[in-house]
């Protein structure tokens, strides 16, 4: 594994999308794993050795299956221990899934660059990238030792994924052009997807959480609660005093991010721990056992996890995991005490703590990105932030260095959206243009516009005398560093003439005004840094929520043209450029296609960015091995799953 | 005094509906519903939900119907067949989440006002007869040092020194092999280790309060000329203050009883949160925050219901203790 995520070389070599289309030969060289490991020199660990010796689990060769997945780790770990974490009381469901629940089709390396082979062994892609043929492993099981086949797949996807009772639409992941993909099995261990159109980005979307539909449901265990395998279904959900047999079918079967996915101990997954104390309403703590039928072993043959158990406590207030973290209490931890304010206290009592912190690349773009609203329902607004001219001279007014020294503390850089540098698609003209801090050329560019007049407070007035005003909405609780940052703009762009009201609202108001189109302009941190073919919100109007400089485009592009407005010639190619892109597996052309894109974004300039995304940082206890020391934090590649908790062990 | 209760019990019921409605119209009065805040409680893990996935989720839980129909469909549901419906956020029923966090919910609050009365109803008398008196000085500087620091500030600072200094954890109401036992003396034990420090921090700030009431009233008692007519009579000074002075100061204290039990769940939410404890008031107040609409109007009609039938019992009760009242 490759230890860098985003300085290192960036070199694709065997895992190039051109070698996918060679077809198996080239696949199976894609696993870049030795399959030398076979089940038969594997161990495992003390507790489940003796249970198997009693006779009361199968041997560690019948469980492991055929060809497991081998991880290359740094050491090779010791059995045992308890590692503790900490979970919010409310919505935090997710903190578990990115602990353990990762288990799709195939997985990130470790730089966020490729994809890997999971749950899948191997996999061929044909030509124009319209199927995808997945190879599992013989022998594999759920956690409950019943055979995982291509039945499951199946069932998840046709059964389940898109039946319309349970979803009303099926999964985005498994959509391309509004058509939902075909899960066909060839034979017990291949099944095959097939789509309507070219769908090269499938790949990288079965890596990301939203993507594991595929492997969620284990046919034998959630056909009961299906209709369709269970006439007496209604019974059951009558015993359950449910509505529905889709209510009854997610409390006992959950759903890739909802609480009771993690709330049912009957359930069987793939994970690497299974659930013994369930995540539910009341609950104070989550406890999770190893999964005896783990499919993964270490390089030396051992079956993984290391680590005996996970417990999750659940505090109701996130300000007492910084005291759990400072007394050594969270073996792992970056959830919830990442912000920039608690490093200090965090750094200063690493020896206290007996832990040591861990770098967390961040995979967005823009630490602040600026969203001025141009499908303003106000015509005069619109007029205004539409005008590149006028967004070019803000940009041009805001004092970046002032920004990152005092609100970042010097952890960043001018930026303004784009890969991140290091980055194979970093693309300079958008990143950098227009980061000078130029009052003199921002003032004049405002005057030429027709700006020039000013009110006795020095602010500049429009053609039909209204000052040039306007609210930018923030959410002061979820992201208090950008109201600091705004305030500061706010200084800087009443020098150039120009009044901003810094809106800090509440952020169920936030999203309402932004899916009402109702905002002036708002921040969020940009995306799409590590990401930029997940989300290019920022890239194009892409995104219904987050391309918030122009909603009403993005529902144009994702109803193709039935709602929302129809945007610019530039966006039009944008959109269509995406779309070849997302269907093209070769990354040499489809890093072409990415460069047009990017270059029509600089010329369009749609987002005003003041900096890099600066990067987070997580804790870790100094007993606590084979952590790497750096990696992405992002929810595309849900830190710290990628990083492969399972072959985490604590050192004696 | 029946009809007087019979009554009132009926009368319960147009409150209870009123308030039912109110709240529902309250809870949904903020902008957004669930779903929003759903999504932007996830955003802030850098997390997002799949679009479609958001519009199923308004569509399962009736989010996109008007606000009357969600109304008549929760409300019906808890008139007609007793079901408070499913929790939003856990697919769970309300009435167990509720009543699964009301046990200890109920330990804590009864121990509480033990300790407050306990200690609070003695100091008051003290200080009140031996007013002026560098006893009361010392009590008074202490009653007015509690009711000034707030209970959540308290709660932190002992939660900093003891993991800080003594690398002692102070959150939840057990340890870490008790969770989930069963109950059992070792259990009951533990349970008592861990009641302490959040029952002292709770009646740190409704001891002071009570002490300066307690004084106050008895204050107002001790120059009456009863109290001088039972001591020329030659009564002793104790037996004295406690048969006479003490049962009438003691009438404020039955009257607060109308808001002890509201209390129960909406008390103490703050040090709850605090503290990791796992009570009531947590789980409220999260569920007004996720706009968990069901968990949410639960609790708040629970809460209402309570205030209710406490009003009745302190009404009941002061009619007991003093016969100068009537309830007629």
């Amino acid at each position: 594994m490759s230890r860098d995520t985003e300085h290192g070389p960036r070199e694709r070599r065997g895992l190039d999308r051109r070698d996918m289309l060679k077809g198996l030969a080239g696949a199976t060289a894609l696993s870049a794993i030795p399959q030398a490991a076979s089940a038969q020199t594997a161990k495992e660990a003390p507790a489940l050795a003796k249970l198997a010796a009693e006779g009361k689990l199968p041997a560690l060769a019948e469980r492991v299956s055929a060809n497991p997945l081998v991880i290359t780790v740094e050491k090779v770990g010791r059995y045992g221990g308890s590692l503790r974490r900490g979970l919010r009381g409310s919505s935090d469901h997710n903190g578990i899934l990115r602990m353990v629940g990762n288990q799709g089709l195939v997985r990130w390396n470790l730089a966020f660059t490729e994809v890997l082979p999971n749950v899948a062994d191997k996999w061929e892609v044909n030509p124009n990238s319209t199927e995808f043929t997945f190879y599992l492993r013989k022998g594999m099981k759920w956690s409950d030792g019943k055979p995982f086949t291509a039945d499951d797949i199946v069932f998840s996807i046709e059964d389940c994924a898109k039946n319309t009772e349970l979803y009303k639409s099926p999964p985005s992941p498994i959509v391309i052009n509004g058509q939902a993909g075909t899960a066909t099995k060839i034979d017990e261990t291949t099944v095959k997807f097939t789509f309507a159109s070219p769908y090269a980005l499938f790949l990288e979307q079965m890596a990301t959480p939203l993507g594991q539909h595929p492997t969620l449901f284990a046919k034998h265990y959630c056909s009961q609660f299906h209709p369709k395998y269970n006439p007496g279904v209604a019974d059951l959900v009558k015993a359950a005093n449910l509505s529905d047999w889709g209510t009854l079918f997610r409390n006992k079967c959950g759903d890739i991010e909802i609480p009771s996915r993690w709330g049912n101990a009957d359930k069987p997954t793939l994970d690497p721990w299974v659930i013994k104390e369930p995540y539910t309403g009341g609950a104070t703590r989550v406890v999770m056992e190893r999964n005896p039928y783990f499919w993964q072993v270490d390089s030396a043959g051992n079956q993984l996890p290391y680590i005996d158990r996970l417990t999750f406590s659940i505090s109701q207030d996130v300000e007492s995991l910084m005291l759990d973290a400072i007394s050594g209490r969270l073996d792992i931890q970056e959830r919830h005490l990442d912000t920039l304010q608690n490093k200090p206290t965090l750094s200063q009592n690493m020896q206290k703590g007996g832990y040591r912190l861990i770098e967390l690349v961040n995979s967005s773009s823009q630490q602040v990105q600026i969203y001025l609203n141009m499908t303003h329902k106000d015509a005069k607004m619109r007029e205004m932030f539409a005008n590149k001219e006028f967004r070019k001279a803000l940009s041009l007014g805001m004092n970046r260095k002032e920004i990152i020294d005092l609100v970042y503390l010097g952890q960043s850089e001018p930026h303004q959206t784009g890969p991140r540098p290091g980055h194979p698609w970093y693309h300079e003209g958008l990143s950098k243009q227009f980061t000078d801090f130029d009052p003199g050329q921002a003032n004049a560019i405002l005057d030429k516009l027709g700006y020039a007049k000013k009110d006795a407070g020095g602010i500049r007035l429009r053609p039909d005398g209204q000052k040039v005003f306007f609210a930018i909405d923030v959410i002061p609780t979820l992201y208090p560093d950008e109201v600091d940052a705004l305030e500061l703009v706010k200084r800087h762009w009443a020098e150039i003439g120009v009044d901003i009201k810094v809106n800090t609202i509440e952020r169920a108001l936030y999203y309402t005004r932004g899916d009402n189109n109702d905002h002036d302009a708002a921040v969020w941190p940009g995306p799409g840094g590590l990401d930029p073919m997940l989300d290019p919100r920022d890239y194009l109007a892409q995104h219904t929520q987050g391309s918030r400089y122009a909603i009403p485009w993005a529902q144009w592009y994702v109803s193709s043209g039935k709602d929302g407005q129809e945007p610019p010639e530039s966006q039009k190619q944008r959109m269509k450029l995406y779309d070849q892109a997302r269907a093209t597996a070769d990354m040499q052309k489809r890093g072409e296609i990415m460069k047009q894109v990017f270059d029509l974004t600089a010329d369009a300039f749609e987002t005003i960015g003041i900096c890099l995304a600066v990067n987070a940082f997580g804790i870790c206890r100094n007993n606590l091995q084979n952590v790497p020391p750096k990696y992405p934090n992002a929810w595309s590649w849900p830190n710290p799953g990628p990083a492969l908790p399972q072959q985490f062990f604590f050192a004696t | 005094m029946l009809r007087f209760i019979v009554k009132r019990l009926l009368w319960m019921v147009p409150s209870l509906i009123v308030v039912s409605f109110l709240a529902f119209v309250l809870i949904q009065l903020p902008p957004g519903d669930f779903v929003t805040t759903y999504i932007a409680t996830l955003a802030a893990s850098n997390e997002v939900v799949d679009q479609n996935t958001a519009a199923d989720l308004r569509a399962r839980f009736g989010l996109d119907r008007p606000m009357i129909v969600q109304y008549f469909k929760w409300i019906s549901g808890i008139v007609l067949r007793g079901d408070f419906g499913l929790s939003f956020e856990w697919q769970q029923p309300v009435s167990d989440l509720i009543w699964e966090r009301m046990a200890l919910t109920l330990v804590l609050t009864f121990s509480t006002l033990l300790a407050t009365w306990g200690i609070a109803l003695p100091i008051g008398v003290f200080s009140a007869v031996k007013k002026y008196s560098i006893g009361d000085y010392v009590v008074t500087f202490f009653s007015f040092l509690g009711l000034a620091i707030p209970s959540f500030l308290l709660a932190l600072v002992l939660m900093y020194v003891a993991a800080v200094e003594f690398g002692q954890e102070v959150g939840g109401l057990f340890s870490e092999q008790y969770l989930t036992a069963p109950w059992s003396i070792g259990k009951v034990i533990d349970l008592l280790q861990h009641l302490w420090i959040p029952v002292i921090i709770l009646a740190v700030s409704g001891t002071a309060s009570l002490i300066r009431v307690m004084r106050a009233n008895m204050l107002d008692e001790l120059n009456r000329p009863y109290v001088t007519t039972a001591r020329a009579k030659g009564l002793s000074e104790f037996h004295l203050l406690v048969k006479y002075p003490v049962r009438l100061a003691l009438n404020p204290f039955i009257s607060t009883i109308s808001w002890l039990l509201p209390n129960l769940v909406s008390g103490s939410i703050i040090v709850a949160i605090v503290l990791s404890l796992p009570t009531a008031g947590p789980l409220l107040l999260q569920s007004l925050m996720s706009q968990d609409m069901y968990l949410a109007g639960a609790f708040v009609l629970l809460i209402c219901a309570l205030t209710l039938i406490g009003s009745l019992i302190s009404d009941i009760l002061l009619a007991l203790v003093d016969p100068r009242i009537r309830l007629e």
